[in-house]
């Protein structure tokens, strides 16, 4: 129907998440009609992505350096490892300006449905850096979501970092209330969880 | 929480149908073919945005007709309320509160409960235990709403773990994480059982008793019978891994609340095996009652009865025992060919629909 490029474009961007054939269509389109500039801009950022952002070798976060800035930073605490499943989970961590320890992100947690398996996370890589000869790791803190997987991933850990390293301490985050939320509008499964996980004031 | 009102829109038979519906017994009353059952369904669908008739749902909607749409006006506590479920022909449900569009009507607070006795029905007697268990299941989420999520977590564990014990067997996969998917299902199973165990020990009490009022003899019992004697998540965790040989075996995980039994039994056998046809009735129609005699107790207003056709087959005095049953209650919506196999329909408290060729003659209620 339309010119061989023009379909290619529209089959490329239909392929990311959220955009359906119509959005492809008219994201074709917008690229079209854009100046030449705005369009290689575009080309040239995900090309510079793709080339220059890998994997930090030491946390898996994102780095376009051998090593990401968390990694780099100095004034880091490395006593706390704090782990979580994809890169986009440790910016949230960071907003919070709570946690000044360091990462290690798992690029996914343990799903044998899709075929996920201790293998095919950055686990080993955990357990050879807490097992570091100059390692000062204390704790670990397990920020996987609490989904089904989530779960599994952090009981896996837990129960293979007690084995391990004995002395490290094993930390989950808490589940319960978002803040400033009103009791009123709290869904029964989030409410009941933070009914059980209540603590005396 | 009462139902006032329901309009319907190109559902089965009914091209358009409104009617007003009583705070006590609602008999709808017409020759074969009239859409009493229809009618019921309908009110069914309003409620929850499913149908108790069939698993294709498409079938709802009337020939010819694009849309089948159902309105309840529904009176709680907080007021009036409009529930609206629509199913086109093509495209995805749509179901609304007050004209706000919700993901599903089972997760919303104000709709009323709903408990229906259809003749199919009587599987959840006499068939396998897999529809006995999740009835339990969802009897927890109607008494507790907290706890709806157990079942959904261990079915999702479950298949986690068995997607692992399949990729060992064939694929060779490590059994590294074994461990972590056992103590996972075992904390959800054990939260399963123990919600399982506390409704149906609430519930049989009064199953016995709705049991002996309708006249099921030599006493009726119900009972849990899990397949796991496990009372801690270590428990059943070193019950399952002691069993991982078997499980590896068959690429499937053999024991947990999966495999649990409900036993529905009078003078002490299986209603499911040696009980006679208006027996497994009986037991269906006083396990219903015993559950809205539950609710009723727990969240403070009794679901919404809704019986099909269940007079037919009772003789006169069983038939009179359940009208008892039924009245002063809560509210109930029965369906029957004759207004005279309902003892108590032509009472002032009664509300009577006739229906016939597809439409609500009349909805008229006794002054």
């Amino acid at each position: 129907m339309y010119p061989q490029p023009v379909e290619r474009l529209v089959t490329e961007l239909g392929r990311l998440p959220g955009i359906g054939s119509r959005t492809a269509q008219r994201l074709a389109f917008h690229i079209l009609r854009a100046s030449d500039e705005e369009a290689a801009a575009l080309a040239d950022s995900i090309r510079e992505v793709k080339d220059r952002v890998g994997e930090c070798e030491r946390c898996f976060n994102l780095a376009d350096r051998p090593l990401c800035p968390i990694c780099e930073d100095p004034r880091r605490d490395d006593s706390v490892i704090c782990v979580v499943e994809e890169p986009s989970d440790v910016l949230p961590m960071e907003r919070t300006h709570e946690y000044r320890g360091r990462y290690h992100v798992l690029g996914g947690a343990l799903s044998p449905i899709d075929g996920v398996d201790v293998d095919d996370l950055h686990i080993a890589e955990l357990y050879a850096r807490i097992a570091e000869a100059q390692s000062s790791v204390s704790e670990v803190v397990l920020a996987t979501n609490p989904t089904t997987t989530g779960e599994a991933t952090a009981l896996h850990l837990a129960a293979a970092l007690r084995e391990r390293s004995p002395d490290v301490a094993v930390t989950r985050l808490a589940s319960g209330l978002p803040v400033g939320a009103d009791l009123e509008y709290a869904d029964e499964v989030t409410l009941g969880k933070a009914f059980a996980g209540r603590r005396a004031l | 929480m009462l139902v006032t009102g329901v309009r319907v829109r190109d559902l089965r038979s009914y091209a358009t149908a409104d009617a007003a519906l009583g705070p006590g017994l609602n008999v709808v009353h017409g020759p074969n073919g009239a859409g009493k059952t229809n009618l019921l369904e309908a009110v069914y669908f309003g409620c929850t945005g499913r149908s108790c008739r069939t698993s294709n749902e498409r079938e709802l909607i009337r020939f010819g007709a694009d849309v089948a749409r159902v309105e309840l006006d529904v009176q709680g506590d907080g007021g009036t309320h409009r529930l609206c479920a629509a199913l086109p022909r093509a495209g995805a449900k749509r179901v609304a509160v007050d004209g706000q569009p919700v993901d599903s009507l089972l997760d919303v607070a104000r709709r009323p409960l709903a408990s229906v006795f259809i003749p199919d029905r009587l599987e959840l007697i006499k068939g396998p235990p897999a529809l006995r268990r999740s009835h339990v299941d969802s009897l927890v989420a109607a008494l507790w709403p907290a706890r709806s999520g157990a079942r959904r977590d261990y079915v999702r564990v479950l298949a986690q773990r068995n997607a692992l014990l399949a990729r060992v067997r064939t694929a060779g996969a490590s059994t590294a994480s074994l461990g972590a998917w056992d103590a996972e299902l075992a904390a959800c199973g054990v939260a399963l059982q123990a919600h399982r165990a506390e409704a149906i020990a609430s519930l049989a009490g009064p199953f016995s008793a709705h049991a002996a009022r309708l006249g099921l003899r030599d006493g009726a019992e119900l009972a849990y019978r899990p397949r796991s004697g496990a009372a801690t998540a270590a428990e059943l965790a070193a019950e399952l891994a002691a069993r991982v040989e078997s499980d590896l075996e068959r690429g499937f995980t053999g024991h947990g609340p999966h495999r649990d039994e409900i036993s529905l039994a009078r003078g002490g056998r299986e209603l499911r095996v040696y009980g006679s046809q208006g027996e497994q009735r009986l037991a269906l129609l006083a396990l219903l009652l015993a559950e809205r005699e539950l609710l009723a107790e727990r969240r403070g207003s009794p679901p919404l009865l809704l019986l099909d056709d269940v007079m037919s087959e009772l003789d006169a005095e069983r038939r009179e025992l359940l009208a008892g049953e039924l009245t002063g209650r809560g509210q109930a919506v029965v369906t029957a060919t004759e207004l005279a196999h309902v003892p108590g329909a032509t009472g002032t408290e009664a509300t009577r629909l006739a229906v016939g060729d597809g439409r609500v003659l009349s909805g008229a209620r006794a002054a």
